[in-house]
C-alpha cells in the first residue's frame, strides 16, 4: 500500500472530512494508491497499558478488535497520515485511541538512540508520516505544542521523513492546498 | 485556603499504576490539610454518564484537581483526553462554574528521562488554559515503573538502611528523597490556593542513573518476564511483516 490516512475527525467534523476528501484527491493525482480510515466509526478499545503485545503475544494486542487491525495497516504502508483536530496542542482521542494500541509495532527493549532512551525497532522499515492538524484559528502555543509532539512521535516511531501542517478553518482553498502539497512533500516509497 | 480536590486518576492499571501510586500521595497528603477528595478512576467514570455527571459536579466543586496520569506516545492517552473534552464542553454549557480552581498534573513516563514528560504538560497547562483554571504546575516523572510497584513511604522505608556509598542509594535513594520533598511542598502550596514555584518543580529535572544501566535492566526485566511466560524465543516476532 503507498498510503494509510487515519481520520481521527470527531463526528460531524465536516472540515476535517472535507480536508481528508483533498487530500485523497491529491494522492489520487499522484497516482498513489492507499485507503482512508475514519476511525470514529470504529471500534477500537482503549490501551489497556498491559504490556502484553510485548511480551505474551509479541507485536499483536491482546485486545482482539479493529485496533488490530489498524496497527497491521499503519506497519505495512510507506506513508502514514495522520489527520486530527488540534485538541489543546495534541491529538483528538479518536486518533489517539488508535495510536495506543500500535506499540507493539516496536520492541519491548530499550536502546540509546539520538542520546535518549527509546524503543528497538521490531520492523526492518517504518513508514514516513505527516500530521495535518486543524484549528479555528491560530494559536501560537498550542501549534508550538503541536509541532514538537509530531517532531517527537517521528523520532519515537522511527519515521524517515515526516512534516506537520497546521490548517485553520479560516483558510481560503488556495492557502488549504499549499498547506496540503507541503504535507505530502515528504511521501515516498521506503517499503520497495 | 483550599477545601475540596478532585483526584482524576487517568491510568488503565488502576490501583497498580504509578499513576495511582503517586496521585494518591499527593491527596492523601492534601486530606492531612483537612482537604476533600473527590477520586475518580476515569476508565471506570468513562464507561457510566452517572459517574460522569457526578465528576462533572465534583470538579465544580473543587477548589484543587489533580491529573495523575501515564505517558502514551509522547502525549495523553485516550482517556485521558476524553476526559478533558468532557470537561470543556461542561465549562462551556457553564456546568463548571467561574471560581479559581488550580490544576496539578503528573505525567508517568517508562523512559528514564523525565523529559519525555514536558509536551504532554505542556498539553495539560492548555486545557487548564482554555478552561479558565489556573495552572499550578507539573510533576515529569521518569522510570515511573519504580512507583507502580511501591508507594514513595513504603519504597524510602524500604531502603532506609542503604549506606550513601551503595550505588543504589544515587539511582533509587535520592531520586525518591526529591520527588517526596517536591510532593510535600507541593501540597503545602496547592492547600494555600498557590501555584507551585517552577524553581521548585525544576528539582525533578535530573537523570538518576546512566542510561545505558537503565537500558540494561529495563531489557532483563522483559526477558525475565518473557521467560516466565515461555515467549523469549518469540519476542522478535514481526507478525505483520509483508512477506516479499
Amino acid at each position: 500500500m503507498d498510503y494509510l490516512i487515519l481520520n481521527g475527525m470527531h463526528e460531524n467534523d465536516s472540515f476535517l472530512q472535507e480536508i481528508n476528501n483533498r487530500i485523497s484527491e491529491e494522492l489520487d493525482n499522484q497516482g498513489l494508491k492507499g485507503e482512508s480510515i475514519l476511525l470514529h466509526e470504529k471500534t477500537i478499545k482503549p490501551c489497556l497499558g498491559c504490556f502484553k503485545c510485548w511480551v505474551q503475544t509479541p507485536g499483536i494486542c491482546v485486545i482482539d478488535d479493529y485496533g488490530r487491525e489498524v496497527a497491521k495497516k499503519m506497519i505495512q504502508t510507506d506513508n502514514l497520515l495522520y489527520l486530527t483536530s488540534i485538541q489543546f496542542g495534541g491529538y483528538s482521542s479518536e486518533l489517539k485511541k488508535a495510536l495506543d494500541r500500535s506499540i507493539g509495532l516496536l520492541m519491548p527493549f530499550f536502546r540509546v538512540f539520538h542520546e535518549e532512551i527509546h524503543h528497538e525497532t521490531r520492523y526492518d522499515k517504518y513508514p514516513n508520516m505527516t500530521v495535518f492538524g486543524t484549528l479555528d484559528q491560530p494559536n501560537e502555543q498550542q501549534e508550538l505544542i503541536f509541532t514538537k509532539l509530531v517532531q517527537r512521535n517521528s523520532l519515537n516511531n522511527f519515521a524517515p521523513k515526516f512534516a506537520s501542517q497546521i490548517i485553520y478553518t479560516s483558510d481560503d482553498a488556495l492557502t488549504i492546498k499549499g498547506k496540503i502539497e507541503r504535507g505530502l512533500s515528504v511521501l515516498g516509497d521506503v517499503n520497495g | 485556603m483550599a477545601d475540596q480536590a478532585i483526584f482524576l486518576m487517568c491510568s488503565p492499571r488502576g490501583e497498580e499504576s504509578a499513576s495511582y501510586s503517586l496521585g494518591s500521595y499527593v491527596t492523601s497528603l492534601l486530606e492531612e490539610k483537612g482537604i476533600t477528595i473527590n477520586e475518580y478512576h476515569i476508565y471506570k467514570t468513562l464507561r457510566n454518564q452517572t459517574k460522569i455527571d457526578e465528576m462533572i459536579k465534583s470538579v465544580n466543586d473543587s477548589d484543587i484537581i489533580v491529573l495523575s496520569s501515564p505517558l502514551y506516545i509522547d502525549s495523553a492517552p485516550t482517556n485521558t483526553i476524553k476526559i478533558m473534552n468532557i470537561i470543556t464542553r461542561a465549562v462551556q454549557e457553564e456546568k463548571i462554574g467561574k471560581k479559581k480552581r488550580l490544576l496539578l498534573a503528573i505525567s508517568c513516563a517508562g523512559y528514564l528521562e523525565y523529559y519525555h514528560n514536558n509536551i504532554v504538560l505542556q498539553i495539560y497547562e492548555q486545557f487548564a488554559k482554555t478552561n479558565g483554571f489556573t495552572w499550578a504546575g507539573g510533576l515529569p516523572i521518569g522510570a515511573a515503573g519504580t512507583y507502580a510497584m511501591n508507594t514513595i513511604t513504603s519504597f524510602l522505608e524500604q531502603l532506609a538502611q542503604l549506606p550513601e556509598d551503595d550505588p543504589r542509594y544515587e539511582i533509587y535513594v535520592k531520586p525518591t528523597r526529591i520527588l517526596d520533598s517536591v510532593i510535600k511542598g507541593a501540597v503545602e502550596y496547592l492547600s494555600q490556593g498557590k501555584v507551585v514555584p517552577k524553581d521548585e518543580l525544576q528539582k525533578l529535572e535530573f537523570v538518576a542513573m546512566p542510561l545505558e544501566s537503565y537500558v540494561e535492566g529495563g531489557n532483563k526485566n522483559w526477558i525475565n518476564w518473557a521467560e516466565k511466560i515461555g515467549t523469549v524465543e518469540k519476542l522478535r516476532d514481526k507478525p505483520y511483516e509483508i512477506k516479499q
